[in-house]
């Protein structure tokens, strides 16, 4: 099989990265930076999550970083109102739900291109984060909260254990469930996947739905760790958790991917990040080296696969 | 007509695809001046042919030769310098642009390095349309034109200036091919263009004209070339034939007998459609029963595949009503037609029958995921139990793990079909079941049709293959646009009878009249 090799390559320069930096500067390869690296990494990784299920399935899903800031702000003002934790944490999962149910609702049942269904999404949730807080950032929370991304458990970081379990979780659900099977299904070959019985509707709304969960559970590390619920958090996250599931390997036309590889691409995002920030480069050049690794990342795959094909 | 060399000569073509040979040593001589029609049932060639000579496809052997001296046409690109122009049954016009800007699109005039100049444009535009003697205004937009005028657009493109002039300046021919012209034209229009091609033949312009239609041969063609199973069977004169000749050389007389066809005996009626219509469909009535294998015959665009398409699911069914088992049902998709037992092998197996990155076991386990889970978790074990047996019963050369993508057409095809046989399809619906298959794989595929319908399944067969359906089916109806146009038993079938009804000559004349007013009427 192919997928299972270039997932490899992937993790070959995800390793080559890291000797890089280790050679260059002493501060990379140490435990507290390695785990700091993966306690930063882990929002984009649970993001990503729901961005390699839509891309899976032929989509795109622009919304998700309005849709943390939704959750976000639901989150911290839910909490502030002195609701607990069991009302405010399930309040924001189903807010951000519902925000991707309505992507997959108009994009299946109203038959609307994904990219401008979740563009108009990601307007009018930020909006409505904005509106609802009056535009001002919600902060302050009880530490039973802030444990969620302050806490550890040993030396390990509670993000990076929650991002293991959601990522588990994720893979079990792609890899073992009838749903995770039509996912790849429906990118492969949509029409065939219709003909033969699949109700594509139900489960495109549900992968979209899948994206909008994925995006309120980032928000609820973020607020935590952030001590601040902000409705112009999340700006951006649709492009790095794009750029971490295509370095991952997972095809933009759909049905093609894994959610490992997705993880290693979120991570080499967050090394890349980190290093340069080590290394002292000013942030302006930094984006230039990122947006280079994401174009020369697919670039490699794209030329790996066609001699694959062939 | 000028003497000399013909205009262009292509001798002993041949041209082989995986699994068929598609042209096997064909002749076909061009005059300047002269409308050639080239008849011939689906997949006789006709479009392979005219593939290798605008360069879509190479041929494997044979030789071409440009007025009297050898060419090789290697691209798309070779075959415009020669001056061969190829006008398509879909257009390539693109809608939002003008007559003039389509015509001379990539190659407008322009000045000052770079920019149009657009009264030149209009110009040279108005000149190459009053000089093809077509009324059309320059400035026009496309998407706002009548498929007759867009047509003559397409025509004025393939004929303007640098074009033609220049390859004929350049000792090369002038040839214009024509893929069914008139397939969606009305008959004022179908005059319009018949005018056009005439002008057109008398400039020296050799034409080319594929054609279903009788009645066109005999209003615009000067020669005609029959073609079958990738020969051609003859080339005449017009005045030379008459209809009854044509239809006798279009079918296939030495009956392929290798249908391995098991009769068996009609049981109860499994499937009923009443009038059912909407789109190109009107007024289909017909019904399937148990352990029978139904055929439907038609030219592209009858629409069989619609038909089709209602029964499964797959379409809505606007018009009429569908009966299974006795029972009137309403299908909004292809799951309640599955959950009623039909299933369906769709006519293109890339774009619907098959995900291409899944393996073979998970392509067959598709339509099952529901039974092969528990709480929505599927069980690995029951489905390797499901579909291993299915692809090692069906014969198919690949391991279950394989991505099917990777498989030939023929276990392609496999796959598709072994997707309802592990549920409790009754009505299996076959588009094309062996379109792009080897032989090997149509046999099995037909022995296959036969477990079934013994098993007391019913099969509607849809294909273009007349010799297949003659052989497997055990009644044949015929459809003709959108209708049903006749429905004839296996016993009474021949090709001839099958082939003049698709046409929509009535079937009783398909041996009869030497003169038939033909399809032409019928709209």
């Amino acid at each position: 099989m192919i997928v299972p090799a270039r997932q490899f390559g992937t993790l070959i320069g995800l390793l080559a990265l890291c000797a890089i930096l280790w050679i260059l500067t002493p501060h990379f390869m140490t435990v507290s930076n390695l785990l700091n690296v993966a306690e930063q990494t882990s929002i984009n990784a649970i993001v990503a999550v729901g961005m390699t299920f839509v891309i899976l399935s032929g989509g795109i899903d622009l919304s998700v970083g309005s849709i943390v800031a939704l959750s976000g702000v639901v989150l911290g003002t839910s909490l502030q109102a002195g609701h607990s934790l069991a009302v405010a944490i399930p309040l924001s999962l189903t807010v951000g739900l519902l925000c991707g149910f309505a992507n997959g609702a108009l994009v299946s049942w109203g038959g609307l291109p994904p990219f401008i269904v979740t563009l108009g999404t990601m307007s009018i949730a930020r909006g409505a984060a904005l509106l609802f807080t009056e535009g001002r950032p919600v902060s302050g929370f009880d530490p039973s909260f802030r444990v969620l991304a302050t806490g550890r458990f040993g030396f390990i970081p509670a993000p990076v254990i929650e991002t293991t379990v959601v990522y588990a979780a994720a893979h079990f659900v792609l890899a073992r469930t009838t749903f995770g099977r039509y996912v790849y299904a429906i990118g492969g070959n949509e029409e065939a996947t219709r003909l033969s019985g699949v109700s594509v509707r139900f489960h495109k709304t549900m992968i979209y739905g899948v994206s909008g969960l994925m995006s309120a559970i980032a928000a609820v590390i973020l607020t935590a760790r952030l001590n601040s619920a902000q409705p112009i958090a999340g700006m951006m996250y649709e492009l790095d958790a794009i750029a971490a599931t295509v370095i991952g390997g997972t095809s933009l036309m759909g049905g093609d991917g894994t959610l490992a590889g997705t993880l290693v691409g979120a991570l080499i995002m967050g090394v890349l990040r980190n290093g340069l920030n080590l290394l002292g480069v000013s942030s302006f050049l930094q984006q230039i080296v990122i947006g280079a690794v994401i174009v020369v990342a697919v670039l490699i795959d794209t030329v790996l696969k066609r001699k694959n094909r062939t | 007509m000028a003497d000399g060399p013909p205009i262009l000569e292509m001798r002993g073509i041949r041209k082989a695809f995986p699994g068929v040979v598609a042209l096997d040593g064909v002749d076909l001589t061009l005059e300047a001046g002269a409308v050639h029609m080239l008849l011939g049932e689906n997949g006789a060639g006709k479009s392979t042919l005219m593939k290798i000579l605008s360069g879509a496809y190479t041929k494997d052997a044979g030789e071409i030769r440009v007025n009297g001296r050898a060419a090789e046409i290697r691209s798309p690109r070779d075959a415009l310098a020669l001056g061969i122009r190829v006008i398509y049954q879909e257009l390539n016009l693109v809608p939002q642009l003008s007559v003039a800007e389509n015509i001379f699109l990539g190659e407008a005039p322009v000045r000052w390095g770079g920019v149009v100049d657009w009264p030149l444009l209009y110009e040279r535009t108005s000149r190459l349309l009053t000089d093809l003697g077509m009324p059309l205004d320059p400035r026009a937009i496309v998407s706002r034109l009548g498929l007759a005028q867009r047509q003559m657009v397409e025509i004025a493109k393939a004929l303007s200036g640098s074009a033609v002039d220049e390859a004929a300046a350049g000792g090369a021919a002038a040839v214009l091919v024509m893929d069914e012209p008139t397939s969606s034209l009305t008959s004022r229009e179908v005059t319009q263009l018949f005018a056009l091609i005439q002008r057109l033949a008398a400039r020296g312009v050799a034409i080319v004209y594929i054609t279903h239609r009788l009645d066109e041969v005999f209003r615009i063609g000067h020669r005609i070339t029959v073609m079958r199973d990738g020969r051609v069977v003859a080339t005449r004169p017009i005045q030379d034939v008459t209809i009854p000749e044509l239809v006798r050389m279009m079918a296939n007389r030495d009956l392929a007998d290798h249908f391995p066809k098991v009769a068996v005996e009609r049981g109860a009626e499994l499937l009923r459609v009443e009038n059912v219509g909407g789109g190109p469909l009107s007024g289909i009535t017909f019904s399937l029963h148990a352990g029978e294998v139904l055929g439907i015959a038609g030219l592209l665009g009858a629409g069989r595949t619609e038909l089709a398409r209602v029964v499964a699911g797959a379409d809505r069914c606007q018009e009429g009503r569908l009966v299974v088992q006795g029972r009137e049902v309403r299908f909004r998709d292809p799951e309640d037609a599955i959950a009623h037992g039909i299933g369906l092998l769709p006519e293109d197996r890339k774009a619907q029958g098959l995900v291409p990155g899944l393996t073979v076991a998970r392509n067959i386990a598709l339509p099952h995921g529901r039974r092969l889970a528990r709480f929505g978790v599927l069980s690995r074990q029951c489905e390797t139990a499901m579909a291993n047996p299915i692809a090692a019963d069906l014969r198919v050369k690949a391991t279950p793990t394989q991505p099917v993508r990777l498989l030939s057409g023929g276990n392609q095809q496999k796959v598709v079909l072994g997707k309802w046989l592990a549920g409790d399809v009754r009505i299996f619906i076959f588009d094309e079941p062996t379109r792009g298959v080897d032989v090997g794989a149509k046999v099995e595929i037909y022995n296959l049709m036969n477990r079934l319908t013994a098993r007391g399944a019913g099969i509607i067969m849809i294909s273009s293959e007349l010799p297949e359906l003659l052989g497997m089916s055990d009644r044949i109806l015929v459809m003709h646009r959108g209708r049903l146009h006749a429905e004839i038993a296996a016993a009474d079938a021949t090709e001839e009878r099958v082939l003049s009804a698709a046409l929509g000559l009535a079937p009783s004349t398909s041996s009869g009249q030497a003169h038939s007013t033909g399809s032409g009427q019928a709209h």
